[in-house]
Formats: C-alpha cells, structure tokens, sequence
C-alpha cells in the first residue's frame, strides 16, 4: 500500500519523532504565547506563575507550565464575556460553535469555539476515520441524538469531510435507527459502546440479527472505555460481524486519540496535541511504557478557549510497542483509557478501577451485556454489590458461573462482592453513557 | 518520506491562497457572502497550514 493511501496525512503521521517533538515545541510556544496575550484567565494564572511566553524555550520547561483543570472554571463561567468569562481568548463575535461538558463530574463547562477551531476538531477526527479504513464509499449511520453536547458531531463532519455519505439518526429511536441502517445499507456507525451492545439486543428482539442482517463493517466507539476493553469489544465485534475501533476525546480538549486498523492501542495525534502522563502521587511525567498516570494534554490550534495543560483525569499509559505496524510515528496508549482519576476509588482500602469488573463481566459468555455495581458502607466497613444478568437458559448453570465470577473479580480486582444474577432484561439500559458504577458511601 | 513530497513548494502556494483570500476581503466593500465566505475559505487554509505548512521549519 502506498503511504498517501494509507494516512490522511504522511506527512505528519510519519514524521520522525524528533521533528514532531520539534513541532511540538514550536506549536506549544504559539499557544501558551496566544493564550498568554489574549485570554485573561491565563495571563494571570501564567504571570502569578512567573512565567512569560519567552519562557518556554525546550521541551522540558513545558512542564512548569501550570496545570489547569475543570474546577478551576467555576469562578470564571459565568461572566463577561457571557458565558464564557475572561478564558475566551477571540472577540465573542469570532465564536460560531456552542458546545458544553456534562457536568457528570461537577458544574458544566461551556466550550467556545471559532469556525476555524471548528474546522480543527473536524480535522482531527479525519485522521482518526481515515486510520480506521473509511473512504468516500462508505455510507455512515450516526444513531445519537444531536445537541448541547459534542458526541458525535464532529464524526458527522468528519465523514463529510472524508467523502463519505452521511445519515443523522437522531431523534429516530433504537428501532427506527436499526430499520434505517438495514433500508440503507449503512456500512459504519459511531456510538457509544453501551449503545452498540444495546443496539444489537434491540436488533434481536426485533428478529433482525446485526452481524447478518445488516451491513456494518465499521464502528468507532467513544463517551466511554469499551472498546479497549478485550471482552466488551469481542462481544461488540461479534455481535456486529464488525471491526470496532476506540476514539478518544472530549468538550474542553477535542478528539486527541484513535486506534487504528492495526488494533493494537491507541494513537495519541501528536501534530495536533501534546500529550503528557503524570504520576498520580508525585506529579512527575513519565515518559516510559508500562507506568499509568493521568494525563495532562495540550490542544496546540484552538484558539478561542485555549485547552493547555489540561487536566483531563484520564488515566493511560505508554504502550511499549515502539512502532506500530501501520507506519505512523504517533506513539501508542495501551489499553486506551482505562478509567478516570476521579472514578478509581479505594474500596476495602484496594485501589479499585471499575473497567476491570468489565472486563470479567464481559469476558464470561453466560452473562448479558449488563452489569451494575454499587459501593455502600456499613459502619466502617464497605460493601461492594456486583448485580448481574444471566442469558437465556443459563439459571440451571448459576453456581458454576458464580464461582469463575468470584475467582476472577478475585485475580483481576484484588476484592470478594456480593453477586446478585437478575433476570435477563431487568437492569438498566442506557441510550448514551452508562452508569453503572455507583458509590453511594458519601451520601450515607 | 518526508522528502517524497513538496512541502516548501504546497507552503507557499497555501501561503498564495491566504493572501489571496485576504485581499478578496480586503476589496469586499462589507459585502456580507463575500466576508463570510472567505472567513471559511480561511478557516480551511489553516487546515493545510497545520498540515503542511506549519512542518516546514522542524524538517
């Protein structure tokens, strides 16, 4: 295969790495500079800092660059310019693009956005499409629903912009979007992996098996860790007789991170971001494969609410696959993001990542697709309840499934639970992100 | 690979059709579809500086 038909861009995804650390540093100075002179939100958090864009001249000094993270905008949203407040770094007439953060880990986030940032996030997730085999034969399915919120948008136009025909399912429910993608003949889809396992069980019910009766060949996963998960994206995959494939992004960064067709992690787009891991307890960045630590990440060309050594919470880690079979330079996260910093609690004083009860859920074929685990606590002692569905035909099977239940929550979590196997279909569903991780010990 | 392609050569012509669009709104007289349409061919100008453009200088 010739390079122009295998990246987007050859020259930047294969670039050596010492220039694209010399890149880096050039797009880091333009940046911390902009945002320096124009917003003053980080003229004040930079000068109280000591520091003045002149200041930034290797690579190392980057990181005496202060962190900023989301709650650090509570006394700033809010006021003038409205809504923004004095982060907006462009004239409020520049901004053409609205979007906001959840605000499932505290106050929503607004996010501004010129028409050129626009553009940029747009790009970026080309990058992420085009790596994962689409092309301008292929027709997209976006089953979500449009609004204040930036899933999915920007795949839309990215879809667009690689040529590709797109179909905004959004306000059509489950099964009207099943229906329209079978009619059609869509042949990728992006959701959340919540959402593509709960489509393929709607799809069933309604007589219509995904990997046979459809024609998807293509997914990219993002909202949630699933598809870096082996045994959530296996089910996924078999489900749909498709390739799934991880992306990672969010509001106040943009869309930094995607597997590609080789599967082997995900690729941090380090001509558009500057992606550091910080060891949680001492604040040093690791640079070394096999060490987690959340990251801290750079969007180098957004320009109207500049996103600089943003504390995303993530936690990741370097893989040490050195380069990756498809040729680009971009270095590689094994295990894409494996949870949050702020979800990755202490439970019966072990360190507890809730993707790791996915990963045993998932990998055990007599359970369904749901799970629901809840935190409590007792006096001083916690309590940890894993609530489980069986399959069809699997009641007789329940003390052999609970015992290699039990034996792999031990291997994987270091922790013993209250198992509770309900009837198929009797927990939650979710349309968009789950949750299913519920600790409820601060508000007993 | 780097080398295989015109980078300097795509550089300046992206450089061209900037200036170009520019002076399309230097000249527009306010008229509105003509501002606004350059400020998106602008937008996507800055696409192929971040692409191409801006490596020139690290190579």
């Amino acid at each position: 295969m010739k390079p122009v038909e295998q990246y987007w861009n050859p020259v930047l995804e294969t670039l050596p790495r010492e220039k694209l650390q010399r890149l880096q540093l050039k797009k880091f100075q333009n940046i911390f500079r902009w945002a320096y002179e124009n917003s003053p939100f980080y003229h004040k958090l930079y000068s109280e800092a000591g520091l003045e864009p002149g200041d930034i001249k290797t690579f190392d000094d980057i990181s005496k660059v202060p962190k900023m993270e989301k709650s650090m905008m509570k006394g700033v949203q809010g006021k003038d310019p409205y809504p923004y407040g004095d982060i907006l770094s462009l004239p409020l007439e520049q901004v053409t693009e609205y979007r906001q953060t959840s605000g499932t880990t505290g106050q929503p986030i607004y996010q501004a956005d010129s028409w050129q940032d626009w553009e940029g996030g747009v790009e970026a997730y080309c990058y992420a499409l085009y790596a994962q085999g689409y092309r301008n034969s292929d027709r997209i399915f976006v089953p979500f629903g449009y609004n204040i919120f930036i899933a999915f948008w920007t795949y839309h136009y990215a879809g667009e912009k690689l040529g590709c025909e797109v179909i905004p399912g959004g306000v059509l429910n489950t099964e009207a979007r099943i229906l329209k993608m079978q009619e059609l003949r869509a042949t990728a889809m992006g959701a959340t992996p919540t959402y593509v396992l709960g489509m393929a069980e709607t799809a069933r019910k309604m007589g219509i098996e995904p990997a046979r009766d459809l024609y998807i060949k293509k997914i990219t996963c993002a909202g949630e860790p699933g598809a870096c998960i082996p045994a959530t994206r296996k089910r996924m995959e078999d489900a749909w007789g498709a390739k799934v494939y991880d992306q990672a992004g969010s509001t106040e960064i943009g869309h930094w991170g995607w597997e590609c067709q080789h599967q082997c992690g995900l690729h941090a787009n380090e001509a558009f971001y500057l992606a550091e891991i910080e060891d949680i307890d001492t604040g040093e960045i690791i640079t070394e494969p096999g060490r987690r630590g959340k990251m801290v990440i750079t969007t180098f060309d957004r320009m109207a609410q500049p996103c600089i050594r943003f504390d995303s919470k993530d936690i990741i880690e370097w893989s040490p696959i050195d380069r990756c079979e498809c040729g680009r330079t971009f270095r590689l996260l094994r295990g894409g993001v494996m949870g949050r910093a702020d979800t990755i609690t202490k439970v019966k004083g072990v360190l507890l990542a809730p993707a790791s009860i996915e990963e045993v859920v998932r990998g055990i074929p007599e359970l369904s697709d749901e799970y629901e685990v809840l935190v409590t606590k007792k006096g001083d002692l916690d309590n940890i309840t894993l609530k489980v569905e069986l399959t069809s035909g699997q009641e007789r099977n329940v003390d052999a499934i609970k015992a290699r239940l039990v034996d792999q929550l031990r291997v994987k979590t270091g922790l013993g639970y209250n198992l509770e196997f309900h009837d198929y279909g009797t927990l939650p569903r979710y349309d968009g992100k789950a949750k299913r991780f519920k600790d409820l010990r601060h508000k007993e | 690979m780097v080398k295989e392609y015109k980078i300097e050569e795509m550089a300046e012509k992206i450089q061209l059709l900037k200036q170009t669009a520019n002076e399309l709104k230097r000249i527009s007289g306010g008229i509105q579809t003509v501002d606004r349409n350059v400020d998106r061919i602008l937008a996507s100008i800055k696409m192929l500086e971040i692409n191409i453009s801006d490596v020139v200088g690290t190579l």
